[in-house]
């Protein structure tokens, strides 16, 4: 078991809010991935449900029972950090079997938790080296097998692939999804990497100052983001957005293009860059200036200036003839719009 | 406002101006003869001289005079003697009783500066390493305390000596506040056990900022994830500190009893101001010895304390050769 459950939880450092009340329930054996920008709190939040932080108000319960005050040692989680905290003076081996020790659990018992732990990871050859004689990589699995080897009610993550260069934090994700997979632990996985979230995560909490933005799956945010934030912070490159005001579920597109918008008034258009394609010659389109073009060989990133002056970016599939300084015309199906209105919130 | 700025500017840089545009001429044709090599010889030079006539110079005078006798303070007249001087102080008929010894007060004092170096050392570490663990914690007034452990580095070692002898002395402050509490009044300095004890605790006193400073930036060094990676392990407070804070401070550590180590076999200052050696010569250390050889007792002897400070020295270049060692051991072994 490893259900998670934060109500209402708070948290303020010298009088100023961080966290502002969350409720949140991460289900058994789920890898939930807190997502957000630097400063959005959810490295606070982890650590609070680690209990290396006591939240202000509110309840964090684990399977049911009330945990808010309980020692982070009693809880049963294991944390992988950022820094990887691994005992510097230690070997491997003398890494992964310490927190055992603290159980007086017998020797033999550690040495094979140990050994799984080590098998499992592939770090068998490495036991007897220090921190410091490891890879970036390594020492990232190191300390997830100080995790493992507790045997913990869920782990809790926290940034863990940060330190590590792309090819090996890609890597190291696909090996972090396939032990999740094996392990059926749950997983709290705090990032401010999207893809990571949208790779690893069966739920993705999005968090911007302290609140929670939206919780959904990593499909359920790309494709139907219920603000304006959810919207511009998921999917790369970001979101196409297009001021305008919609008459009589009308409104009017940067080069005259009208689109039927749900509600009145001031709204915010969004359509990603991905749904975007060349229009033919005398249909209707979305009208910009090339700025720049970013062939890329699969795929061609063009940046370009609507005709009000907006900034639109556009993935064309393949390697159209496009040059810096003509005019593009874009088409789009209007299923793939996205309608926010003045308060920022999704309309539809 | 900036052009008035800019003119001091001008004014005060213009000295250096000046003294760079004269020697920049001899300097490339001394860099067009020598190569870029021999610049570094010129930029060495000010501070080799310095050394050279400071170090080097009174280093060699020490090991001459040395080998030289009687009571004469320039060296030309001085008679040449060889190891004589040596062999005075070494010299002893039963090395279990110093009172056999030609130079039995060399022997007191090497015998005080050995007792006085294990427990003071010994109290300086424990005591600096205590300080350090309470300022790392989180308390209340932590800037505070830090400044009032350290002020008294600040403080001359003479200054030192005489407050404590104005706290110790027999109408001091301390036999003071005893009356007042109704207790019988002590003579501090002039028992031989309290004298000692007084220079153990005096001196560790005046230089545990020092090493208390030291550790701290050892126990501050040590990232805080281990901390709560223990915690999240369950680890007991004391295993923390057997397993993870001492191991991690073993550098630092070893920095501070090699420079203690140092420092007490070099104690004098303080001491001398606060007993003098005395009473008799129960707090007599190494350095007071030179110094009353060489310079201040009746029948200065310039040689005998050249030959003890040599043989002094020969002990600090082991302590310093082993403080080196450990340095570098701590540098290879740190956290990348």
């Amino acid at each position: 078991m490893g259900q998670i459950t934060l109500r209402g939880i708070r948290k303020s450092f010298s009088g100023v809010d961080v966290i502002h009340g969350i409720d949140l329930t991460i289900a058994d054996g789920e890898l939930a991935v807190f997502v957000g920008p630097s400063g959005c709190g959810k490295s606070t939040l982890l650590r609070m449900i680690a209990g290396l932080d006591r939240p202000t108000t509110g309840t964090i319960e684990i399977d049911g029972q009330d945990v808010t005050r309980t020692s982070a040692a009693e809880r049963g989680l294991a944390m992988v950090f950022q820094s990887y905290a691994l005992y510097p003076h230690m070997t491997v081996r003398q890494n992964l079997s310490f927190g055992l020790e603290n159980t007086r659990m017998p020797k033999n018992d550690i040495t094979a938790r140990v050994d799984d732990a080590g098998r499992m990871l592939e770090i068998m050859d490495l036991m007897d080296r220090r921190p410091t004689q490891l890879s970036g990589g390594q020492r990232q699995r190191v300390a997830i097998g100080r995790a493992i080897v507790r045997n913990p009610t869920a782990f809790l993550l926290d940034e863990p692939l940060s330190n590590l260069d792309a090819e090996l934090r890609g890597s190291m994700r696909a090996e972090l999804a396939g032990l999740h997979d094996r392990l059926k632990t749950t997983m709290i996985y705090v990032t401010h990497d999207q893809i990571e979230a949208m790779t690893l995560a069966d739920k993705i909490v999005v968090l911007r100052k302290g609140v929670i933005e939206q919780v959904d799956t990593p499909l359920g945010l790309y494709n139907r983001p219920q603000n304006l934030f959810v919207a511009g912070f998921i999917g790369a490159p970001n979101m196409n957005f297009f001021n305008a005001v919609a008459v009589d579920g009308q409104a009017e597109l940067p080069g005259g293009l009208r689109v039927a918008v749900p509600g009145n008034g001031p709204v915010t258009i969004g359509i990603r860059p991905q749904m975007l394609h060349l229009a033919d010659p005398d249909a209707p389109a979305l009208t910009g200036t090339i700025r720049l073009i970013e062939a890329l060989g699969a795929e061609t990133v063009v940046h370009a200036a609507a005709a009000d002056g907006t900034a639109m970016v556009v993935v064309l599939s393949g390697q159209p003839a496009l040059r810096t300084g003509e005019t593009i015309r874009l088409a789009f199906d209007p299923d793939a719009l996205h309608v926010f209105g003045a308060d920022g919130q999704r309309l539809d | 406002m900036a052009g008035l700025g800019d003119l001091l500017g001008r004014a005060v840089l213009w000295p250096f101006v000046l003294l760079a545009r004269l020697i920049d001429l001899p300097l490339r044709v001394w860099q067009r003869w020598t190569g870029i090599g021999g610049m570094a010889a010129v930029f060495l030079a000010p501070t080799l001289l310095i050394f050279g006539v400071f170090v080097l110079v009174p280093l060699g005078l020490n090991f001459a005079y040395a080998m030289t006798g009687g009571t004469g303070i320039l060296l030309g007249e001085r008679p040449f003697v060889g190891f004589e001087q040596y062999g005075r102080l070494l010299e002893c008929e039963d090395y279990t009783r110093r009172l056999t010894c030609r130079e039995d007060q060399f022997w007191t004092a090497v015998g005080n500066t050995g007792v006085f170096v294990i427990f003071q050392v010994t109290l300086m570490v424990a005591v600096s390493l205590i300080t350090a663990l309470i300022l790392n914690r989180n308390i209340r007034g932590r800037g505070f305390f830090r400044a009032v452990f350290f002020f008294p580095v600040l403080l001359s070692p003479v200054v030192v000596g005489l407050i404590w002898r104005w706290i110790l002395q027999r109408q001091g402050l301390l036999n003071l506040i005893m009356v007042n509490l109704g207790l019988d009044p002590q003579v501090w300095l002039n028992d031989r056990f309290y004298a000692f004890a007084a220079t153990i605790g005096v001196s560790t006193w005046a230089h545990m900022g020092f090493y208390t400073l030291i550790l701290l930036a050892g126990l501050q060094a040590i990232p805080r994830d281990l901390y709560e990676a223990a915690e999240m392990d369950a680890t007991p407070p004391t295993r923390v500190f057997r397993r993870i804070t001492l191991p991690l401070l073993a550098p630092n550590l070893a920095v501070v009893l090699v420079l203690a180590l140092i420092r007490g076999v070099q104690i004098f200052d303080e001491v001398y101001v606060l007993t003098g050696g005395g009473p008799g010569t129960s707090t007599l250390f190494l350095t007071q010895y030179i110094y009353e050889a060489g310079f201040a007792s009746i029948l200065r002897n310039p040689g005998l304390a050249a030959a003890a400070s040599i043989l002094m020295g020969a002990v600090l270049v082991v302590l310093t050769l082993l403080q080196l060692w450990l340095s570098r051991r701590a540098e290879g072994g740190r956290v990348r």
